[in-house]
């Protein structure tokens, strides 16, 4: 009785504790992640030389002049709000897991990388550090995102209400744009305001209905699995469950598709099956209800043109009509994203010494074919393991989770970007149609990071101890 | 001279993303072995101790003054031999109040006891947080909280 141990547990600093003395270990410094944090820095100052030298050589086509202070701004301050973001959580979570912020950061600095090179060659030369205000601002969300859900009772608590939230963010949007305009460039259809402040509500959209169908889940894990009828070997889902879960997809898929926004329903498909597959881990129910979308799919296929028509400008890319045709339905920009593959070679033309901007979009949709055609083969697979890491390191804070709601919740948010992942890269290689899909972290763009460093801000909760 | 710069910090580039692919799955393997040695010996689920309790007066139970008790993430007090504190005295309720370790101190909370739990002097109703030296009194046995 008398084995006098060190007295363990968490550092948490909540609650009404008295002020003398305390029950807690000394403070955790997260050392892990500040070594960690050492390779994005290193890769941004790397970058930054190399497009300094390069802007020193005035070559037709190469990178245009960058001027040397918007150069460094981005650099030095990425590197300030990543230290900051780690000091912040050393505070607010000392004991997250340690490498998922190196791994935003690491793809956050190919992007403020790829924004800073290829915004000169576009005549935006401020568009790396507009991409660093917006990883900054990700950053603080993420913190800020660490430390109001200390309890996850807000977020647990009420599935219907964040499904409101979101259906009515993309509702309302839908609405302000006019609806249904079938001339309007498909990507830009879901978003408020114009020009440096737009917002696209469907990044936010996507969190919401994870956790809609991570919390309506987990109230009905045992009724999942145990399953309704049964014909033979296959159980059907119990539908009468299911329906509130069933409703709420339809109509999201709806919204989607009247925004058409396909990218976005495959999307919010995979989801929903990932996790239905996760809760009820039966696989009939992945089989029928995949057999319904796809049968979704192909009368969809028949009544919506443009869904027509995204595929057949990957079927027929090469045919000279389709290629020169007019921007909608020309398969310009997806030969043109090849080419920039392939002429990247193994090895990579080299940081600022690439064409990359002779694809449209690629800041954005195209980011994966720049940063291929001037890091290679070699580059391009390291870009994709490090999204394999992350995809890791959710999956492991699912599996260590002990609440089916947090389980499910993090299952779901790791699938957001895996599929957004998987999505566009097959996209830009032409192997399924093209969508507009952001590339996480990466692709240029202030809505999807934002919301994508809320998702490492909740997978950063999700991981602490305590649950 | 430029052309062999530009080649240099090319490679370099690539290759400072393959270490830190790499350095994550280090640690990532740390982890993991960490948790392969912690099964093999059986640690998955150690005891965790974070504070003590000090029978200071022992009232009419059966209790040892002066014996220490180990506090867990939770640990409950009352008449039933099944308690991790039992305190067999008729003034004692069966499960009379537990002790709960959460955000970085120690809780007390009465479970519905027909005598009340008291800290420092004070019945307790909603929980309660604890420091290191309060007084606990349970019927009427009394401890104190050490760390």
């Amino acid at each position: 009785m008398t084995n006098a141990g060190p007295v363990r547990g968490n550092t948490g600093k909540v609650g009404a504790a008295p002020a003398q003395k305390r029950w807690t270990t000394p403070r955790n410094y997260r050392w892990t992640e500040l070594w960690l944090l050492l390779f994005p820095s290193l890769f941004m100052l790397l970058g930054l030389v190399t497009l300094l030298i390069v802007t020193g050589q005035h070559i037709d086509l190469r990178a245009k002049v960058l001027p040397p202070l918007l150069a460094f701004t981005p650099v030095i301050g990425l590197l300030i709000a990543l230290l900051g973001a780690h000091v912040a959580l050393i505070f607010v979570a000392p004991d997250a897991d340690e490498t998922l912020l190196p791994i935003a950061g690491m793809l956050s600095s190919i992007g403020v990388l790829m924004s800073l090179r290829l915004g000169p060659d576009l005549n935006q030369p401020s568009l790396g550090s507009k991409q660093l205000l917006f990883v900054i601002a990700g950053l603080a969300l993420c913190v800020l995102t660490v430390w109001a859900t200390r309890d996850l009772k807000w977020i647990r608590d009420f599935p219907y209400t964040w499904a409101i939230v979101g259906a009515l963010l993309v509702g309302v949007t839908l609405v302000h744009a006019g609806g249904f305009n079938p001339s309007a460039p498909s990507r830009d259809v879901l978003s408020i305001g114009g020009g440096a402040l737009s917002f696209q509500p469907s990044e936010v959209f996507k969190i919401c209905l994870v956790v809609f169908f991570a919390g309506y889940l987990s109230e009905n894990l045992k009724v999942l699995s145990e399953g309704g009828y049964r014909f033979g070997p296959l159980t059907l889902p119990p539908v009468k469950n299911l329906a509130p879960l069933l409703v709420v997809l339809g109509l999201a898929l709806l919204i989607v598709l009247f925004a058409r926004e396909l990218g976005l329903a495959v999307l919010i498909l995979g989801i929903f099956l990932a996790m239905l597959y996760a809760a009820s881990s039966r696989l009939s129910y992945i089989v029928m209800l995949g057999g319904i979308f796809a049968v979704g799919a192909i009368v969809i296929f028949r009544i919506f043109s443009y869904a027509r028509d995204r595929v057949s400008l990957i079927t027929q890319a090469f045919d000279p009509k389709v290629y020169t045709g007019a921007p909608p339905l020309s398969s310009y920009q997806i030969v043109q994203g090849l080419v920039a593959f392939g002429s990247g070679g193994v090895f990579g033309q080299g940081l600022g010494l690439g064409h990359p901007t002779f694809v449209p979009a690629a800041t954005t949709d195209y980011v994966a074919a720049a940063f291929a055609e001037e890091f290679g083969f070699a580059g391009l697979l390291a870009l994709i393991a490090i999204f394999m890491l992350l995809l890791y390191r959710g999956m492991r804070i699912a599996t260590r989770s002990r609440q089916p709601f947090n389980q499910l919740l993090a299952l779901g948010l790791t699938a957001v970007f895996g599929l957004q992942t998987v999505v566009i890269l097959a996209g830009n290689l032409k192997l399924m149609p093209l969508t507009g899909v952001p590339l996480p972290f990466v692709a240029y763009g202030g809505s999807s990071l934002l919301a994508n460093y809320i998702i490492i801000g909740l997978l950063l909760r999700l991981s602490r101890e305590k649950a | 001279m430029d052309y062999q710069a530009l080649l240099a910090l090319r490679i370099g580039l690539v290759v400072v993303l393959y270490i830190a692919v790499l350095q994550v799955v280090f640690v990532a393997r740390r982890e993991l072995r960490h948790e392969v040695r912690a099964v093999a010996q059986g640690q998955t689920r150690t005891r965790e101790v974070v504070g003590h309790l000090i029978v200071i007066d022992p009232g009419s139970a059966p209790l040892v003054n002066g014996a220490e008790y180990d506090i867990e993430p939770i640990t409950t007090l009352g008449r039933s031999p099944t308690n991790s504190v039992p305190i067999d005295s008729g003034f004692v309720s069966a499960d009379h109040a537990r002790i709960i370790y959460r955000d970085g101190s120690l809780w007390v909370e009465d479970l519905q006891s027909r005598n009340g739990a008291f800290v420092d002097g004070h019945k307790v109703g909603a929980p309660v947080a604890v420091s290191p030296g309060s007084i606990l009194q349970i019927g009427d046995s009394r401890f104190k909280f050490t760390t």
